[in-house]
C-alpha cells in the first residue's frame, strides 16, 4: 500500500478533493462536486465529466468503492461512494506530503523577510 | 432540447463508462435548470466523450461491475488476474510507433546513401598515398606543373575568366579580348597532360560561361542576375576574381538616342568580328539594325530596358543564350588586372573546403560506382581529388557519372574524368576561336597505369540544370558511344562568350568559341544533350542502376 500510495503522489487536484469529500462521509457524485465547490470556496469547480473521469480512476485503483444506490433517496439514480482503508491511507499520505511542503514554504517565506526588510 | 443533446452525448461514451456513470451524469444534468449551466454541462459532456474514447482506452471494456469487488474494510479481499493481454490501444500506438521509426530509418538510409559529408581531406593525404593510388601518375603531374609555372601565366590560366585580357601578345593563343573583360573561366588555362604535355596543343578552357562577370565584386545583385547566362545551381567554382579593382555602380541613367546608336554600332561591329557563327552574326547584326530604324528601341530610355530589348533582339534571331547586351554595374574596366596569388589561394581554399565539389563517390550495390560531382573544378587544383575519387572506384563493374546538378567548369576537368573510361587517348572536342580562326583539339590524358574502367559500362546522369562543361562531358562520351546518358535534354549551351567592353554603361557578351565534335560536326548550344534514355531527373539514378544491373546480368 505505501508503496501504491508514494507512487501515485502527489495527487491531482480533482482526485485530492474527491478523496477529501469522501473523507467526512459517503457521497454520490452531486455530493462531491457541491463539496469540492464548499471546499475550495468555489473557486474549483469539479464537472461531471472530470468527476466520473476520476471515480472511474480511483475506483479501479480501490481507493474509492462504489457504494450502489440508497434506499429513500429522492433521485434512484445516483451511486453513492465511499473512501476504501486504502484511499484513506493515500490521503494521509498526500495530507502529510502537502503539510511538509507548506511547513517548508512557511520557513523560507519567515526566513525571507527580515530581508527585505 | 439540451437535454437530448446531452443524453446522445452520454450514450456515445465507451460502453463501460456509460453503463456506469450515464445514469448519474444524466441526474446531476436534470437538476441543473438554468441554460447557461446546462450548456457548460453539454460541453463538459463533450469533452468527456472525447477523453474517454481518446485518453483512456483501458477502460473501455472494463465490467461495469466495481460494486462487486467492495471490500468490507478491515477484511482482506482477494482479486484474480486475468490472463494478461494488452490494451487494444497499446497496440495501435505501437503499431504506428515501429512504422514511424521504420520510415525514418529507411529515409536515414537512403539519404545517407545518396550524399556524404563534406570531408575536407589534406592534399598532402593523397601525395602520400600516390603511390598506391592509380590515377595519382596522371594527378602528380599537374600538379607540379602547377607550381613551375610563372606566376602570370598561371594566374591567366586559371581565373581565365574575371577580368584578365590584355594578356602580352607573347602567351599562348587563345581569346585576347582588348580591352574586353574576358569571361571564359579559365578561358586560356591548359591541361596539363601527364605523358603527353606539349605534344597537342588543348584548350583546357572551361565552358563555365558568364559565371565571373556574375560574381564580381561591388556589383548590384539585380544586375548580376541578368547577366547570369545560366542561372543554374550557382557556379561552384567560379575562380579567383580580382578583389580591388572592383567598378563602382552605375546609377540607371536616362539613355539618349545617340547613346543608343553609338551602342548598337559597337554590338554590331562585335558580333561581326567576333561571334561564332558568322552567318547568325550578319543576320543578328541585320536585326539590331532593322529594329533601331523603326523605332523599337525608341521608348527604351532605361539603360537596363534598353540592355535586355537588344538582348532579346539578338537571342531572338540567334537561339543562342549566351549573347547578351550588359547595362550597369561591373562593366569591365578598360585596363583589367589579372587576378592576385591571394584570388588563386581563395580558389584553392574554396575547393578544398567543399571537397573540389565532390559530393558522393560510392559502391552502390552490385558492384556498381556512383559519382556525384557538382562542377568540373580545374584539373590543376582538384586532379589529385578526382584521381582519387577515379581510385576509389577503380574495382567497380559498372560507373555512372551523376551530372544533374553540375553546372560546368573546367575542359581539363573534363579530359581528366574522361581518360579513365579509355585504354587509350580519345579526342574529345574541338575549339573554334572565331577571334582568332583557331581551333584547339582536346583528347583524353594518356592512359592511367592500373585503371581497370577502361571496358567498364558507364552511363552519365543528365537534367535540364545540366551546364556547359558537364554537357560536354555527356555529348563527348556519347558521340564516342562510351556512355549511355540517362535523364533529361541538358540545357543547351556549347558556346563560350567574352564580356567586351563598349563604354562606362555597357559590354556585350559575344560567345566567340564554339565546340565541334570531331564526330558529328557540331554541339548541343541551342538544343541541349539528348539523353539516351529519356526519364526524369528525380528517376534517372534508379533507372541507371537497373539498367547497369541489366548490363551486368547480361554479360
Amino acid at each position: 500500500m505505501n508503496d501504491d500510495a508514494s507512487n501515485s503522489l502527489p495527487l491531482a487536484p480533482a482526485a485530492l478533493h474527491i478523496l477529501l469529500s469522501l473523507a467526512a462521509e459517503d457521497l454520490h457524485g452531486y455530493g462531491i462536486m457541491q463539496d469540492v465547490a464548499r471546499q475550495s470556496e468555489g473557486k474549483y469547480k469539479l464537472r461531471p465529466g472530470t468527476l466520473y473521469d476520476n471515480l472511474q480512476k480511483l475506483i479501479r485503483r480501490r481507493w474509492v468503492e462504489e457504494l450502489g444506490q440508497k434506499p429513500g433517496d429522492d433521485d434512484p439514480r445516483r451511486r453513492y461512494y465511499r473512501l476504501s482503508s486504502l484511499g484513506r491511507g493515500v490521503l494521509a499520505a498526500e495530507t502529510a506530503r502537502l503539510a511538509s511542503v507548506v511547513r517548508e514554504a512557511r520557513l523560507r517565506l519567515q526566513v525571507a523577510k527580515p530581508r527585505r526588510a | 432540447m439540451l437535454r437530448f443533446l446531452y443524453q446522445r452525448l452520454l450514450r456515445l461514451h465507451p460502453p463501460a463508462f456509460r453503463k456506469r456513470f450515464a445514469e448519474e451524469m444524466q441526474s446531476i444534468f436534470d437538476r441543473v435548470t438554468e441554460r447557461s449551466a446546462r450548456v457548460r454541462l453539454l460541453a463538459d459532456g463533450f469533452l468527456s466523450l472525447l477523453r474517454q474514447w481518446s485518453l483512456r482506452p483501458e477502460f473501455w471494456h472494463e465490467f461495469a461491475s466495481g460494486g462487486q469487488h467492495a471490500a468490507v474494510d478491515g477484511i482482506p479481499s482477494f482479486y484474480t488476474l486475468d490472463p494478461f493481454r494488452p490494451r487494444t490501444a497499446a497496440v495501435v500506438h505501437g503499431l504506428i510507433l515501429t512504422v514511424a521509426v521504420f520510415c525514418l530509418t529507411c529515409f536515414a538510409i537512403r539519404y545517407s546513401w545518396i550524399h556524404v559529408l563534406h570531408v575536407q581531406i589534406p592534399e598532402v593525404q593523397f601525395e602520400s598515398s600516390s603511390s598506391v593510388v592509380p590515377g595519382a601518375a596522371a594527378a602528380r603531374p599537374v600538379q607540379r606543373e602547377v607550381a613551375s609555372r610563372t606566376g602570370g601565366q598561371m594566374q591567366d590560366d586559371v581565373s581565365g575568366s574575371s577580368r584578365s585580357s590584355q594578356a602580352p601578345p607573347t602567351q599562348a593563343p587563345g581569346p585576347r579580348p582588348g580591352t574586353a573583360a574576358q569571361q571564359n573561366a579559365g578561358g586560356n588555362s591548359r591541361p596539363a597532360p601527364p605523358g603527353r604535355a606539349g605534344k597537342r596543343a588543348r584548350r583546357a578552357s572551361a565552358f563555365n560561361t558568364a559565371q565571373n562577370a556574375a560574381s564580381q565584386p561591388g556589383r548590384a545583385p539585380e544586375s548580376s542576375s541578368r547577366q547570369i547566362a545560366s542561372p543554374g545551381p550557382g557556379q561552384p567554382d567560379t575562380p579567383l576574381q580580382p578583389a580591388a579593382s572592383a567598378p563602382p555602380l552605375v546609377p540607371n541613367t536616362k539613355i539618349e538616342a545617340t547613346e543608343r546608336r553609338r551602342v548598337i554600332e559597337a554590338a554590331v561591329a562585335d558580333l561581326t568580328r567576333y561571334y561564332v557563327d558568322p552567318d547568325a552574326a550578319q543576320k543578328m547584326a541585320a536585326a539590331l539594325r532593322t529594329h533601331e530604324k523603326n523605332g523599337d528601341d525608341d521608348a527604351a530610355t532605361d539603360g537596363e530596358v534598353f540592355a535586355d530589348l537588344v538582348t532579346q533582339h539578338m537571342q531572338d534571331v540567334s537561339h543562342d543564350k549566351h549573347v547578351m547586351m550588359i547595362y550597369g554595374a561591373a562593366i569591365a574596366p578598360e585596363s583589367p588586372q589579372p587576378p592576385s596569388a591571394a584570388d588563386i589561394a581563395a580558389y584553392r581554399k574554396k575547393m578544398g573546403r567543399t571537397n573540389c565539389q565532390f559530393e558522393v563517390v560510392r559502391v552502390l550495390p552490385r558492384n556498381i560506382g556512383y559519382l556525384k560531382f557538382n562542377s568540373f573544378p580545374d584539373a590543376e587544383i582538384c586532379g589529385p581529388r578526382a584521381a582519387a575519387a577515379m581510385a576509389e572506384l577503380n574495382d567497380v563493374d559498372a560507373i555512372i557519372f551523376d551530372l544533374r546538378d553540375n553546372p560546368g567548369g573546367y575542359s581539363n576537368m573534363v579530359a581528366l574524368i574522361a581518360t579513365y573510361l579509355f585504354d587509350r587517348p580519345a579526342h574529345l572536342n574541338d575549339f573554334y576561336d572565331r577571334s582568332e580562326n583557331t581551333t584547339e583539339e582536346s583528347w583524353t590524358l594518356a592512359p592511367v597505369p592500373g585503371n581497370k574502367l577502361a571496358d567498364k559500362p558507364a552511363f552519365v546522369l543528365t537534367s535540364h540544370m545540366t551546364f556547359s562543361a558537364a554537357e560536354a562531358f555527356g555529348y563527348d562520351l556519347k558521340m564516342l558511344k562510351r556512355a549511355t546518358l540517362v535523364g533529361e535534354t541538358t540545357s543547351g549551351r556549347g558556346h563560350m562568350a567574352m564580356a567586351r567592353r563598349i563604354d562606362d554603361d555597357f559590354m556585350i557578351r559575344v560567345p566567340h568559341i564554339k565546340v565541334v565534335n570531331p564526330i558529328s560536326k557540331t554541339n548541343w548550344d541551342g538544343t541541349g544533350v539528348e539523353p539516351d534514355v529519356k526519364v526524369k531527373a528525380a528517376d534517372a539514378l534508379a533507372t541507371a542502376e537497373k539498367l547497369a544491373e541489366s548490363k551486368l546480368q547480361g554479360k
